[in-house]
């Protein structure tokens, strides 16, 4: 496939993710300053972590984070970047999940708002990618 | 004594056609170091040629199977036992090796050659004089890793070429051996150790001295890179060791790194070989030279997420010291060392001094900070000492010169534990002028001090709140900040909470600082329930309306106007606009504004009052001509109404009234 096209499909997927997911108790799609700069900087570096999903180096683990499953593919010089790129990733997901449940006004929901979030990046994650599932990781179909 | 019984069972054997004169057979074989099960030896023929089968050999918990060695040509004479071209073949580790050996029970000499296109080439010989040497030459680590499981989990690959020599000296055993590796790659299935094209030598040498081995060895890495999760290494490093192998005990009592960036890096250990840990060591590093070292080494550990942003400068000195508890003491030593966030606005430094710590007793921090910044305030240089006792820090005073005045710490008692720091303590601004501030932030500038008195100081896993006021006196008035508290100050979304009171601010001198047209009088403000997220507001109560009491009234058409800017195209004049032209300013009663911000939308409402319409009121008009400013879209996008403000502030066009 056009690595365009797939970058596209890609950031339409994070887009919907982001954007509409239903949260039974609470508005997951509520927005605030911090929230919209959270979404803007996972954005931006998803251009980066793309091929990284792609390539199955970076997964989409169980609990909402990404995790860096197989370097191997990875150059060595670069696997600390990609390292990096996957603490920060994390990082701004915590934060995200965090914010959310914070602008709900109910912060105790967080470790809801995370495994919703982490349900839903499986569900929509681009075939060929590496989700982690209750058997462990896999290819998404 | 075995060659002359097997001399004298071959000579009683009676010519046999075919192969086998003789065979032996053993069940079963065990010793601490190997088991060998299903040994069968064959002699026969008359050039007495051999055979020896093995069936499964069981060494260090590896097992070989099918283990076959056919020796045509077993000679047996007064020069010992030997074979020439034999082949030794085991299923799927060796297809076909050639293997010449000899040995000689007269003077205990011997030799074996073996060599194999896959293997390469292994040469041993015992001497008669005790010696002993082997060889080895082109040693596939890949095939290797099917005999040594730790090898094969890492996917080992390369060449390894040495030799390993033994002789008796004065009494001693010594061992010595020298060699390298070549093209050497190795792989965790995950990828996060790995290595590539890694060249190496290695120089060991091994005296043993009453069941004591003392040892000196050395490792040069001269080429190829490795990822060590999560750090990322290149050739050049070299090490150097030496220390005392007992029974059980491992004593490394010296070893030397060399490192580019460090000037000096000595380690020691003593290690039981039976639990495999250490049960005491020491680590001395010297003068390590931030710039370089810290990308490499220290953000990949200390703050991964942040590993790109992070800039290093000065030097560092590092002693660790290990007991069977595990960390006992630290020593760091700075100078002239900086840090400092290139996504960010802090950086500290540069800074020089000690941070002592053990794990029994007090300690004392002393640290000398030249300098810093923090957003776009410019921090002066200040002392820092503080107590260390375990996880508990103490500091009577800390201040910070910012601008004409000091931030200060006072009585700062803080433990940190697996969640994070907590504590209480407090904190005073010494004054600092408002005229300095502004300039250094940007502001347009504002006369006034800046104060506070923070007796309570509290510090919680991720959270700070202040117990006292933080005043602003500002326009002949004040601003009274109380109820702070930040979560997660140096998270990725940093939250303030916060109530404001502002009294008797001069609304002149506030309008003319941010170019909003001319209104004189004052006002009062509340700002209740503030929260910032990223420093950006996402929820807040907030009023402001007249003082009370008896002063001047006035507004200016262009203050009128960019009034009725903020409240968006639903908001109107009702000016007796008969007048309006021959009056620059208007007289009025009372303003009055207001905004509940939440999810993002400002509810705005005006002079306390309701209206017979949908509308509110702003500003109530008095005297001749009046002027009303009525709103009639209580409900504004936050961000729409932050434009708003921006426009109307950075606006320098005359004032139109329609």
């Amino acid at each position: 496939m056009n690595p365009f096209k797939m970058l596209r499909r890609a950031f339409v997927a994070l887009a919907l993710v982001i954007g509409t997911v239903a949260f039974a108790q609470g508005n997951l799609e509520i927005n605030t300053p911090a929230i919209s700069t959270l979404k803007q900087s996972m954005q931006q570096r998803h251009v980066q972590l793309a091929p990284l999903y792609a390539s199955g180096a970076v997964g989409l683990a169980a609990d909402g984070t990404v995790a860096l499953r197989d370097a191997s593919s990875v150059p060595l010089a670069q696997r600390g970047q990609v390292n990096a790129l996957v603490a920060a990733e994390n990082a701004d997901r915590a934060a995200l999940y965090r914010e959310i449940a914070r602008a709900n006004g109910h912060p105790e929901w967080e470790a809801e708002v995370r495994k919703t979030f982490a349900q839903r990046w499986i569900e929509r994650a681009q075939p060929g990618w590496w989700v982690q599932g209750a058997g462990g990781w896999a290819v998404r179909r | 004594m075995l060659v002359t019984a097997l001399q004298a069972v071959a000579a009683s054997l009676p010519p046999v056609p075919g192969q086998a004169g003789l065979k032996l057979e053993l069940g079963r074989l065990a010793h601490p170091a190997a088991t060998l099960e299903g040994l069968a030896v064959y002699i026969g023929g008359e050039k007495l040629p051999g055979a020896v089968e093995l069936r499964r050999l069981i060494v260090s918990g590896h097992v070989i199977e099918n283990l076959r060695f056919d020796c045509p040509r077993l000679e047996v004479g007064d020069a010992g036992v030997g074979c020439r071209g034999a082949r030794l073949t085991i299923p799927g580790l060796l297809d076909d090796a050639r293997v010449d050996l000899g040995f000689n029970p007269a003077d205990r000499s011997g030799f074996i050659l073996a060599r194999d296109p896959q293997w390469g080439r292994l040469e041993a010989r015992l001497h008669a004089d005790g010696k002993a040497e082997v060889d080895v030459q082109a040693l596939p680590l890949e095939a290797l890793g099917r005999f040594v499981l730790p090898l094969a989990a890492y996917a080992a690959g390369g060449v390894l070429a040495g030799k390993l020599a033994y002789r008796s000296e004065h009494g001693e055993h010594v061992i010595t051996a020298e060699g390298g590796g070549d093209a050497g790659r190795f792989s965790t299935a995950d990828g996060l150790q790995a290595g590539e094209n890694l060249q190496f030598s290695f120089a060991l040498e091994a005296r043993s001295r009453d069941e004591t081995w003392h040892w000196q060895a050395g490792l040069d890495w001269s080429s190829g890179e490795a990822y060590l999760h999560p750090l990322y290494v290149v050739a050049g490093p070299s090490l150097r060791a030496r220390g005392r192998l007992a029974p059980r005990r491992l004593f490394i009592d010296q070893a030397a790194l060399v490192i580019q960036g460090i000037e000096s890096f000595e380690a020691s250990a003593e290690i039981d070989l039976d639990t495999a840990r250490i049960g005491k060591g020491s680590v001395t590093v010297e003068r390590i030279d931030l710039a370089q070292i810290g990308p490499r080494f220290i953000a990949p550990l200390v703050a991964p997420a942040q590993a790109e942003s992070i800039r290093f400068a000065g030097f560092m000195d590092l002693g660790v010291a290990i007991d069977a508890s595990g960390l006992s003491a630290f020593d760091l030593s700075f100078d002239q060392a900086g840090f400092s966030f290139a996504d960010s606005a802090l950086a500290v430094g540069p800074l020089s001094g000690v941070v002592p710590w053990r794990s029994v007793g007090e300690t004392r921090v002393a640290l000398q900070v030249d300098g810093g910044r923090w957003q776009e305030l410019q921090l002066g240089a200040f002392g820092l000492k503080a107590v260390v006792d375990g996880s508990r820090v103490r500091a009577r005073e800390i201040a910070i010169p910012i601008l004409d005045g000091r931030l200060l710490f006072t009585d700062l008692d803080l433990v940190h534990a697996r969640a994070g720091w907590s504590g209480r303590g407090g904190m005073v601004v010494e004054p600092i002028s408002m005229k300095l501030l502004t300039d250094a932030v940007g502001l347009p500038p504002m006369s006034g001090v800046l104060s506070a008195s923070m007796p309570g100081l509290s510090v919680r896993p991720g959270e700070v709140a202040l117990e006292g006021a933080l005043v602003i006196s500002l326009f002949d008035g004040y601003l009274r900040i109380t109820g702070l508290q930040v979560i997660e100050p140096f998270g990725s979304a940093p939250h303030l909470y916060g109530d404001i009171e502002a009294r008797n601010l001069d609304l002149f001198q506030l309008t003319e600082t941010f170019s909003f047209g001319s209104i004189s009088g004052f006002v009062d403000a509340d700002v209740r329930g503030l929260e910032l997220a990223r420093w950006a507001p996402v929820r807040f109560d907030a009023e402001v309306r007249s003082s009370p009491g008896d002063f001047a009234r006035r507004i200016s058409q262009r203050a009128v106007e960019n009034i009725g800017a903020l409240g968006g195209p639903g908001a109107a004049l009702a000016i007796q606009r008969g007048f309006l032209s021959f009056f620059d300013s208007f007289g009025y009663r009372e303003i009055g504004l207001s905004c509940k911000l939440s999810g993002n939308v400002c509810v705005m409402g005006g002079i306390a009052g309701e209206r017979g319409d949908a509308g509110f009121t702003i500003v109530q008009g008095g005297g001749v001509p009046a002027l009303n400013v009525i709103g009639y879209n209580r409900r504004v996008d936050w961000v729409e109404l932050v434009d708003r403000i921006k426009r109307v502030v950075e606006s320098n066009a005359a004032p139109v009234i329609k």
